[in-house]
């Protein structure tokens, strides 16, 4: 069976071709659009989206070495994102399966990202951990089969990405915040400042907005100006902020295995790729004798590979939607058994 | 209490819930609320407060996502315009479309980026740091007429 997938949720415009779980084409257009076209500023409007997808879907086909008429299942992101993006790519999913009179089905992106472990040559074996961090989103699952997911925990304030990028926008460091924080992280040290870690009534629940604050507060009392803070300092503060939101992480990770029947490990969203958060991770899953798996970069990102593979696997499970199913922009709490 | 147009200082969290209380019996459908603050100055929290009275627990910040939206005792749309650049991309966001809905009650961080988006505001909400304790935080609720 061969499985179109398209992503529009927020600032990437993605389209994949899959078989199976063997990947044919993966575009995401600010990666692979750029390069042809003279350069793609992502920009946050569903204008952006319409611009680009019609000729992603071409080429995506052209590196697939396909035909349109060879496709037979569309999939698209249904939500959660930026409504008039996720709408683009979805309206359009659903036209081009009407079109050619094949099946259509709607995908949720934060499942995209849960199942893209499967893309990995090493699948996860179910029950797994599934730790979902990314700009939006963190949220620890157990997931205990293609219909199964069981919620343990989310964020109740900002995301683990929306800390590292707004923590880095404290520090002059630039955008995007996660990599920035990573690489002056590398060179520092983790454990000159203490900087808090939230618990909550939830003991699975995270909280970054203490955080944030904790770092302002401490700007602002040791250095007049942002501008003056060496770098080595910088690096410092840098390691010292990683290391808080690694540990909040992998700390609520450590006792989800203590407490409950877990096979395998999977780290999916964004903040995958953080280097030091896998390291930690890898560590924690031999430690536990636990299967880890942990996607490549490229597909750790919003992308519409995984989006395509879900959407399969639902197929696979007789799920079917009406063609009137409408996109949506807030997490789904049906998602959760 | 008269809680409008009125600066608190220095106050702390359940402080900052009462206040909160008093400001949901106001809002009404179809209000538009800023909340003006630097980082981590507690507009989401303050958000999070008022949402509570109107049965809805999962408030959280919109930055990344630009907006949410909730189902209570009213319905809420919960802009941020942190990663807007400017009006035009505001409006291809279709911002605008959710602004008119008179239904829903409109919360939106971060106003300040792109100044004159937002055409008539009910109340606007200016949260600071405290600067001799780090818990608090200044509070001025100002309804502008």
């Amino acid at each position: 069976m061969i499985v179109l997938g398209i992503e529009s949720s927020c600032d990437e415009t993605s389209v994949a071709i899959i078989t199976e779980s063997q990947i044919k084409a993966n575009l995401i257009s600010s990666q692979d659009f750029h390069i042809e076209y003279g350069g793609v500023v992502p920009e946050l409007s569903s204008r952006a989206h319409i611009q680009i997808i019609t000729q992603l879907v071409r080429d995506t086909l052209k590196k697939s070495k396909l035909k349109l008429e060879d496709i037979n299942l569309v999939c698209a992101t249904a939500g959660p994102g930026l409504i008039g993006a996720v709408m683009v790519g979805y309206n359009f999913g659903k036209a081009l399966a009407y079109s050619r009179q094949i099946p259509f089905i709607p995908v949720d992106h934060i499942e995209g990202h849960i199942f893209s472990g499967f893309l990995n040559e090493e699948k996860p074996q179910f029950p797994f951990l599934s730790l979902v961090v990314s700009g939006g989103h963190t949220l620890l699952l157990i997931v205990k089969s293609d219909l199964e997911i069981i919620k343990l925990g989310s964020t109740k304030d900002d995301a683990a990405g929306e800390a590292f990028d707004k923590i880095a926008k404290m520090l002059g460091l630039g955008y995007p915040g996660g990599p920035k924080i990573q690489e002056y992280a590398a060179k520092g040290n983790p454990d000159r400042f203490k900087f808090p870690i939230a618990r909550l009534k939830n003991k699975y629940d995270f909280s970054f907005s203490g955080l944030k604050t904790a770092v302002y507060r401490f700007l602002t009392k040791n250095y007049s100006d942002i501008k003056l803070i060496s770098n080595s300092d910088l690096s410092d503060i840098a390691a010292s902020v990683q290391k808080s939101i690694v540990s909040a992480l992998i700390e609520k990770v450590r006792l989800a295995l203590k407490e409950h029947n877990i096979r395998a490990l999977s780290l999916v969203g964004g903040v995958a790729s953080n280097l030091n958060l896998r390291e930690n991770l890898k560590e924690i899953a031999k430690n536990y004798e636990k299967q880890i798996v942990i996607p490549d970069f490229k597909l750790c990102s919003d992308n519409a590979a995984m989006i395509a593979y879900r959407g399969y696997k639902l197929y696979l499970n007789g799920k079917t939607f009406p063609l009137e199913y409408s996109c949506y922009p807030s997490l789904r709490s049906e998602m959760f058994v | 209490m008269k809680i409008l147009n009125k600066k608190f200082d220095c106050i702390g969290k359940s402080e900052l819930r009462i206040i909160a209380k008093e400001l949901s019996a106001k809002i009404k459908q179809g209000y538009i609320i800023e909340l003006i603050g630097g980082l981590g100055t507690g507009k989401t929290f303050f958000v999070k407060c008022i949402c509570e009275y109107f049965k809805i627990k999962n408030v959280s910040s919109p930055s990344f996502n630009i907006f949410n939206q909730y189902n209570g005792k009213l319905n809420v749309f919960h802009f941020d315009f942190y990663r807007i650049k400017n009006k035009e991309e505001l409006f291809n966001t279709g911002f605008y479309e959710h602004l008119s809905d008179d239904d829903a009650v409109k919360f939106i961080e971060w106003p300040n980026l792109i100044p004159e988006a937002i055409p008539v505001v009910n109340y606007r909400i200016y949260l600071d740091y405290c600067k001799e304790h780090k818990l608090k935080r200044n509070i001025n609720i100002v309804c502008p007429e």
